[in-house]
């Protein structure tokens, strides 16, 4: 299985860079799949906002939350969303939020 | 027997003669020209074709036609109990137009990169089916219409033409060999019908001269082959060419329903057209 | 003879992996339960279902691509995964096409039925051989139809790998991730679970979002409105990941003047059917939009941007559904055409300065007859458009295709032999790539992250919308 390793922390991802034990993560780990996987350098307040909501709404409801919930309670519109992380709430977001990869094909 | 101009007996002229000159004295002489002229027209005029030529030129033939005409019905019958598929959408292009330029695919190498980017594959594939007609027509000239074959420079078109397919048979048996990617899909029936049709060719070459009071044996041979090929092409691959019309059909009604087929050809302004410019990835 | 070298096989060994169809089975999904969504059974004897579904399901075309073949190898290299493997000779058509038919002659064609090892005709085994066959097809294929369009014969390869596709599907022998979106698509109507509160608030939220940004109180995103124009029909992906797509098509919509509605079931034009070669699935999720025309009196169908959706809404899901074309069917590309040709929308191209070129997705372009039409529209709306070479009908898939998305362990010969795409990509030199495929948005971006190409994926939409004109006038008016 693939992996991201920095500084002694080893993260366990699927081929997506998704985790795979999201039961594994920290706020440490947020910071490197942010760098490896969405080009983030350092990640600011806004990040925090949409990942804390999105890691309490995974652990309370086994899911991820719908795009409009994560811009209702952060307050913040989609584009700043996709600025913010350029994958986009489900590929990006949602990643550094530890969460598995979604299905769907699309 | 004799012409009464103290000429030598044939038959001790031509037992002189060894194994391969007498081979190409059979492919490529004629009457009218040469040394041996007198003794040609000798032989020429007291042979008489024998029962076995003349069954396999006729008989045998008809015969294996029409084994070949029943296969080949039943085979479509079989076809054409197969399902077919339903359309119910309004058409974007037209079907009809694009059964005829699917049809049209082995005549159009400009249509598909594949032809486009191998122009030398598309040519071999011409010269082998051209020596295929060839050989195809000769075994309908040479019992019906044999004056045909008196004409010196027919029978060397006949003969270059399948000379030309008997060496791209080669060339396509050693790349079947060579390349590992065929290799791996090739059958017993690939290489064995590819093997034959070589031998085909190399028959036909010297059956086309139609020669039969030097030798009937090349002719017999022709026209054993070719009944041959008559039972067991609709078993074998070499039946492709029933398929063409069919998978080709069912392509273009398709594609051309939906204004897939035929392609648009338009040049954009920088002078390229379009879907062209196909790079080579090796 | 000097031998060429042969490379280890590709084909991934990936075993059948059935714990989602084990909990959809505890679960008692109404899907599985009636029996429209299959599951594996072990104990059963596939081999013998899989040859009585090959005998019942297969159709005139499907036959004479069996029989037309005279493995001549034309079909090798215009497959991207040969012509990245060049020395893997399980990569090309020809043989990928020859698992299905060999399977063909041995049981149903009369050479290989009397002298099976002439034409090395052969019958699966077990379900390891089944397994085996999944991976070929579902895993070295995207079904793109590249191969076909190649071919001296006409031998339809994609089509044979989606027909065999089927038969697996209807014995549950599929990878993991197509089970999920069938059975989702199966449950919910759309391909990602969407929920109908989830579908309706975003539509809701889209609409004060575009009512916001453009200052007017009378811009609409209608649901369930009956006798409009057209009837808008869009991808899931759409209200799971972005819907910025639909606020961009109200926008357009309202300055075209048009009088549309989105359906409140019904709005999936998506269909997994076409991937999983499962036509009750594509009748049934086609059939819900086709309803929901008639059900609305909708002027026609308008598909949102999407390849196999495309594909499948307009053409193949008439066939599956059984269902007669009454009304005309269309991309949302051709009605953009048709405002720009009709002046009811004013646009800008000087707002889409970076250099665009055009990715024709292979259901769209091979599959669907689009080829033109994108590429005037992006000529009215882009500054700098480029063509990538080869392009049109002859375009490299993304390599994403097929269903491939939702494949996870296929992934990384994917992206090794997404290397060609990578390729042409850089040589246009474009920085936005535009396509017209939700797929291919993903097939395009994760082979733009995995090559370090410096592009964007966008849309048509996506151009015409930045590239809009909004009338002064209008502001004013209507506000």
């Amino acid at each position: 299985m693939p992996s991201i390793e920095k500084d002694g922390t080893l993260i366990r991802v699927n081929d997506e860079g998704f985790m795979a034990c999201p039961e594994e993560w920290t706020p440490r780990i947020a910071g490197i799949l942010a760098k490896a996987e969405e080009n983030i350098d350092t990640l600011t307040e806004e990040h925090w906002a949409i990942v804390n909501f999105i890691r309490a709404h995974y652990e309370e409801n086994g899911l991820a939350p719908m795009v409009r919930k994560m811009c209702q309670n952060t307050g913040f519109s989609l584009k700043k969303i996709y600025e913010l992380f350029p994958s986009g709430p489900a590929k990006g977001a949602c990643k550094v939020a530890g969460l598995p990869k979604p299905d769907g094909c699309v | 027997m004799g012409s009464g101009r103290g000429s030598v007996p044939a038959d001790i002229l031509l037992a002189d003669l060894g194994l391969v000159p007498r081979l190409c004295y059979n492919i490529f002489s004629f009457p009218s020209k040469g040394i041996y002229c007198e003794a040609e027209v000798i032989i020429q005029l007291s042979w008489i074709m024998s029962d076995t030529l003349k069954l396999f030129e006729n008989e045998l033939q008809i015969g294996a036609l029409l084994f070949l005409t029943i296969v080949y019905t039943i085979r479509i019958i079989w076809l054409l109990r197969f399902k077919a598929r339903e359309e119910r959408t309004h058409a974007e292009g037209s079907a009809s137009r694009g059964v005829g330029y699917s049809l049209m695919n082995i005549a159009m190498p400009w249509a598909m990169e594949s032809t486009r980017r191998k122009p030398g594959f598309y040519a071999q594939f011409v010269i082998f089916h051209l020596g295929v007609a060839a050989a195809i027509a000769a075994t309908f000239i040479i019992p019906y219409a044999p004056r045909l074959f008196e004409i010196r420079a027919v029978v060397r078109v006949f003969q270059g033409s399948m000379g030309a397919a008997f060496i791209v048979g080669i060339f396509r048996f050693a790349r079947r060999l060579r390349t590992p990617a065929l290799r791996l899909v090739s059958t017993a029936d690939d290489y064995i019908s590819l093997l034959l049709m070589i031998l085909f060719f190399a028959a036909g070459v010297m059956a086309v001269p139609n020669t039969p009071w030097k030798s009937e044996w090349p002719l017999i041979f022709f026209f054993g082959l070719t009944a041959f090929f008559l039972v067991y092409v609709p078993f074998s691959k070499i039946g492709h060419y029933l398929y063409y019309p069919f998978a080709r059909y069912f392509l273009g009604k398709t594609l051309g329903h939906r204004g897939v087929m035929p392609r648009q050809r338009r040049l954009i302004r920088d002078g390229t057209e379009d879907g062209q410019g196909s790079r080579s990835w090796h | 003879m000097r031998r060429k070298k042969i490379q280890a096989s590709g084909i991934v060994n990936a075993p059948l992996e059935t714990k989602s169809q084990v909990k959809a089975r505890q679960d008692n999904l109404g899907s599985v339960a009636e029996g429209r969504l299959r599951t594996y059974d072990p104990s059963a004897d596939n081999v013998r279902k899989f040859l009585d579904l090959l005998a019942a399901k297969i159709t005139r075309p499907l036959v004479v691509s069996l029989t037309a073949c005279v493995h001549c190898g034309m079909c090798a290299e215009s497959c991207h995964y040969f012509l990245v493997r060049p020395d893997d000779p399980t990569m090309t058509p020809v043989y990928k096409a020859d698992q299905i038919r060999r399977i063909f002659k041995r049981h149903l064609d009369w050479t290989g039925r009397v002298i099976p090892w002439w034409v090395h005709a052969r019958r699966p085994k077990d379900d390891e051989d089944l397994n085996r066959l999944k991976n070929i097809v579902f895993g070295t294929c995207s079904a793109c139809r590249r191969c076909t369009l190649n071919c001296p014969m006409g031998v339809d390869t994609a089509l044979l790998v989606r027909f065999t596709r089927g038969l697996l599907t209807e014995l549950g022998i599929v990878p993991e991730g197509v089970f999920n979106v069938s059975r989702d698509q199966w449950e919910t109507g759309n391909q990602m679970a969407v929920t109908e509160a989830d579908y309706l608030e975003t539509l809701e939220w889209m609409k004060e979002e575009v009512q916001v940004e453009l200052g007017i109180a009378d811009v609409d995103i209608p649901v369930d409105k009956p006798d409009c124009d057209f009837l808008y029909t869009i991808n899931p992906r759409e209200i799971k990941f972005d819907p910025r797509s639909i606020a961009n098509a109200a926008k357009v919509f309202h300055f075209a003047g048009e009088s549309w509605t989105l359906p409140r079931w019904g709005w999936d034009q998506t269909n997994f059917g076409l991937y999983s070669g499962d036509d009750a699935l594509g009748g049934y999720v086609a059939r819900n939009v086709y309803e929901a025309a008639e059900r609305l009196r909708a002027g026609r169908i308008v598909i949102s941007e999407c390849g196999h959706g495309y594909r499948s809404t307009r053409w193949e899901g008439y066939n599956w559904a059984g269902f007669d074309q009454k009304i005309p069917t269309e991309s949302v590309v051709v009605t953009l055409e048709r405002y720009l040709q009709e002046g009811r929308i004013k646009v800008d191209p000087s707002r889409n300065p970076e250099p665009v070129t055009f990715h024709d997705s292979c259901n769209i372009a091979r599959s669907g007859g689009l080829v033109e039409e994108p590429r005037r529209v992006l000529k009215k709306v882009c500054a700098d458009f480029r063509e990538m070479v080869p392009n049109r009908t002859e375009n490299y898939c993304c390599t994403g295709g097929g269903g491939l998305l939702s494949m996870v362990e296929y992934r990384p010969l994917r992206l090794e032999v997404a290397r060609i795409k990578a390729d042409q990509l850089r040589a246009t030199g474009a920085k936005l790539v535009c396509t017209m495929c939700h797929n291919c948005i993903d097939g395009l971006t994760d082979v733009i992250k995995h090559y370090k190409l410096d592009l964007r994926v966008v849309q048509v939409l996506d151009l015409v919308s930045k590239a809009l004109v909004v009338p002064s006038g209008e502001m004013a008016a209507r506000s």
